[in-house]
């Protein structure tokens, strides 16, 4: 009986301690992985999202309330689970941000939809986070579909016309790590390769931790293949071009597929003029012309103000400019009801070039941002540039040397 | 025809690869009889241990054997006297397998804080050069690694049959109770085997990691692949060894090339089972010794 009346009591204490904040502030959960071997870039999602929130802040907050974050650590999907419903029953935040890693996302948002809370993906990939038809996620980034069909894109409007081929003439071969991300984005690359009448003559899966590519590469080679598209980690990177050149396969062009190519210490372990004019889709970097992203450069100032560095990775742009896009349109509804936020969500209606990120913003079917988009980037003198589109582009794109 | 030598060669090398990584488990599986799924980390500390030294240092990688083998040694050493040989003696032996699984996940998160999960490349100081053999190109670094592999092979044969100490360990491994009424000291056998086999992955270690990223999840790859070359030569035979690594090698390769990559792995674990079923001592096993050692 008395345990009860504790309860009571303190049921009641908390009531009233909420009540009292909420005149002030309204709180958002902030879901990533902050340990364990995910760590580096979801912190630096994060970095993303607490700027877009300090900045909403110093303007006002949303709806005269100031945003406060409330972090959680997705070390694994169990406690990304655990997390979330610590987030959502005991802090009642309006709404989850997160996550960066798929599979964090895709266990904890099923948490919060169960609970009916808003849940807002900013930066994990995989399709199955928005294919699930989820009611209260949305996700502002783009995905593994979006990688493939921009690759594919790269090739017909950009490679083939730059070395005078017919994109249906150009041999192409894919090969892919073996778990979920090298398979869904070949998936995609094959099926928008073939919509696009690209001829596309192997598809070949490989373990990431593989020794050896020697064999792959033989046969690439002997199948005069012209155009190669890799999704793959960083080991599998390095060996793959390594073993190219020393094998004395040199396609018109190498495309990977984000993961090991968007990485600083790939090019440097392949060595920077064997690397030179490797071309890779990703999220949007901070090479690119500041025309088509406009405020790229205040974000860049305000996270050195904030970190002391260089953003690490493209991660907290994109970030940044999810979380942006979702708190002003918060700022125009009235209240933090789950219902008022989709309406709000539905809402919004930003056109291409006018984030940071350079992508739009507009929600279509299963919450996914339909305008989100990625871009293609090249290494060039030892750095990763965009070259594609050509609005986006820093450098123009460098062909058949 | 061309490409067709290149594949073969291409599997030799490869065979060489596992083999300079699987001849010290030989000794520690095939001897010790420990069943060493840290081995493959052992491999990572080497890698990592010739980066640091090469670059720190600046000498060429090849050097830094000279450190790295006998600070695996010293690795090896003490894990059997530590960590295995109070489980010797366990109610069941499978009690060692699950401590090195444990030192194994241990060892690579220990790697992945303190290096983080980025690639850490060793200068390839010039051996990734091609060398080119009549129709064939191979690289100078895979040169040295089959030739050392071979090399390695005839030297830990040599002091097997030959010395005081490796007819200890023969005697040891063959039958552990009556080594021991011999007056051989069998735990300080175990823990020089496991040293000797240990210093073998460091010497690995060095020619390995200018050829290859090294990373925490390197091991992971080669162990798999140790424990087989091991099971296929004939357990504890070293000459074994190298010919299933040339065989696990080949086949790799050729399968690679002529199957497809994504078949690559079930052709050479299909081909294994293949030759287990038809010989399960392995190719050079003579029979098995489980039943003469308890």
């Amino acid at each position: 009986m008395s345990f009860k009346k504790f309860l009571t009591a303190t049921a009641a204490a908390t009531a009233l301690l909420a009540a009292g904040n909420a005149a002030a502030e309204v709180k958002f959960g902030a879901l990533y992985p902050f340990s364990g071997d995910l760590a580096l870039l979801g912190e630096e999602s994060y970095r993303g999202l607490e700027i877009a929130v300090q900045e909403i802040n110093a303007n006002g907050g949303v709806q005269g309330e100031e945003v406060v974050l409330e972090r959680g650590d997705a070390v694994d999907n169990n406690q990304a689970i655990g997390e979330a419903r610590r987030l959502i029953s005991r802090e009642s935040v309006a709404g989850i941000f997160g996550t960066y890693a798929s599979s964090r996302s895709i266990a904890a948002s099923q948490v919060a939809e169960l609970s009916g809370i808003p849940y807002f993906e900013l930066g994990g990939v995989a399709d199955e986070i928005t294919g699930r038809g989820l009611e209260w996620l949305w996700r502002t980034n783009p995905t593994a579909e979006d990688m493939g069909k921009l690759i594919v894109e790269m090739v017909v409007e950009a490679i083939a016309p730059g070395i005078d081929r017919d994109p249906g003439d150009l041999r192409i071969g894919i090969i892919h790590e073996d778990s979920s991300y090298g398979t869904s984005v070949a998936g995609h690359q094959e099926r928008y390769g073939e919509e696009a009448g690209l001829n596309i003559v192997t598809v070949q899966a490989y373990p990431a931790n593989t020794v050896d590519m020697s064999s792959l590469v033989l046969d690439l080679r002997d199948r005069e293949v012209d155009v190669v598209f890799q999704t793959s980690y960083q080991n599998d990177s390095v060996l793959f071009l390594q073993q190219a050149n020393e094998a004395d396969f040199r396609p018109a062009a190498i495309i990977g597929g984000g993961g090991g190519y968007s990485l600083q210490p790939t090019a440097d372990a392949v060595g920077h003029d064997l690397i030179d004019g490797v071309l890779n889709a990703d999220f949007t970097q901070y090479l690119v012309n500041t025309e088509s992203t406009p405020g790229l450069e205040a974000f860049v100032d305000a996270y050195e103000e904030a970190y002391g560095e260089f953003p690490r990775s493209g991660h907290s742009l994109n970030n940044y400019v999810g979380a942006k896009a979702i708190l002003q349109a918060l700022d125009e509804a009235d209240g933090f009801e789950p219902e008022t936020i989709k309406e709000a969500l539905a809402g919004i209606d930003t056109p291409f070039g006018e984030t940071a990120a350079g992508y739009g913003v507009k929600f279509g079917e299963n919450n996914q941002n339909e305008r989100a988009s990625m871009m293609g980037l090249q290494w060039q003198d030892g750095k990763l540039v965009t070259v594609y589109p050509e609005e986006a582009a820093y450098a123009p794109m460098r062909l058949g040397e | 025809m061309e490409t067709f030598l290149q594949v073969v060669t291409n599997g030799l090398m490869l065979g060489g690869l596992f083999a300079i990584v699987s001849v010290g488990l030989t000794l520690i599986f095939g001897i010790v009889k420990v069943i060493n799924f840290a081995h493959g980390e052992y491999l990572m500390i080497g890698m990592y241990l010739t980066f640091l030294l090469a670059t720190g240092l600046d000498v060429h990688p090849y050097l830094t054997v000279a450190a790295v083998a006998p600070l695996l040694f010293v690795l090896g050493a003490l894990t059997q006297r530590f960590l295995i040989q109070p489980l010797m003696h366990a109610r069941d032996e499978h009690v060692q397998i699950f401590a090195t699984v444990g030192l194994s996940t241990a060892l690579m998160n220990l790697a992945l804080l303190v290096f983080g999960a980025d690639i850490a490349s060793t200068p390839a100081s010039g051996l990734r050069t091609s060398l080119h053999i009549g129709p064939v190109r191979i690289l100078a670094g895979q040169a040295v690694i089959f030739c050392v592999s071979i090399a390695l092979v005839v030297g830990l044969h040599y002091y097997l049959q030959r010395t005081q100490t490796g007819r200890a360990i023969r005697a040891v491994a063959q039958n552990r109770d009556a080594a021991q009424l011999m007056g051989i000291n069998v735990n300080w056998i175990y823990v020089l085997t496991f040293g000797i086999g240990a210093a073998c992955v460091g010497l690995a270690a060095s020619l390995v990691a200018p050829l290859y990223p090294t990373q925490p999840t390197s091991g992971t790859y080669f162990v798999l692949i140790a424990f087989v070359v091991v099971v296929l030569g004939g357990l504890g035979s070293i000459g074994g060894a190298f010919v299933g690594a040339m065989i696990i090698g080949l086949i790799d390769s050729l399968s690679g090339f002529y199957i497809g990559s994504d078949l690559r792995e079930v052709a050479v674990f299909g081909v294994f089972l293949l030759i287990l079923i038809l010989k399960p001592s392995g190719l050079f096993g003579r029979r098995s010794l489980a039943h003469v050692s308890p």
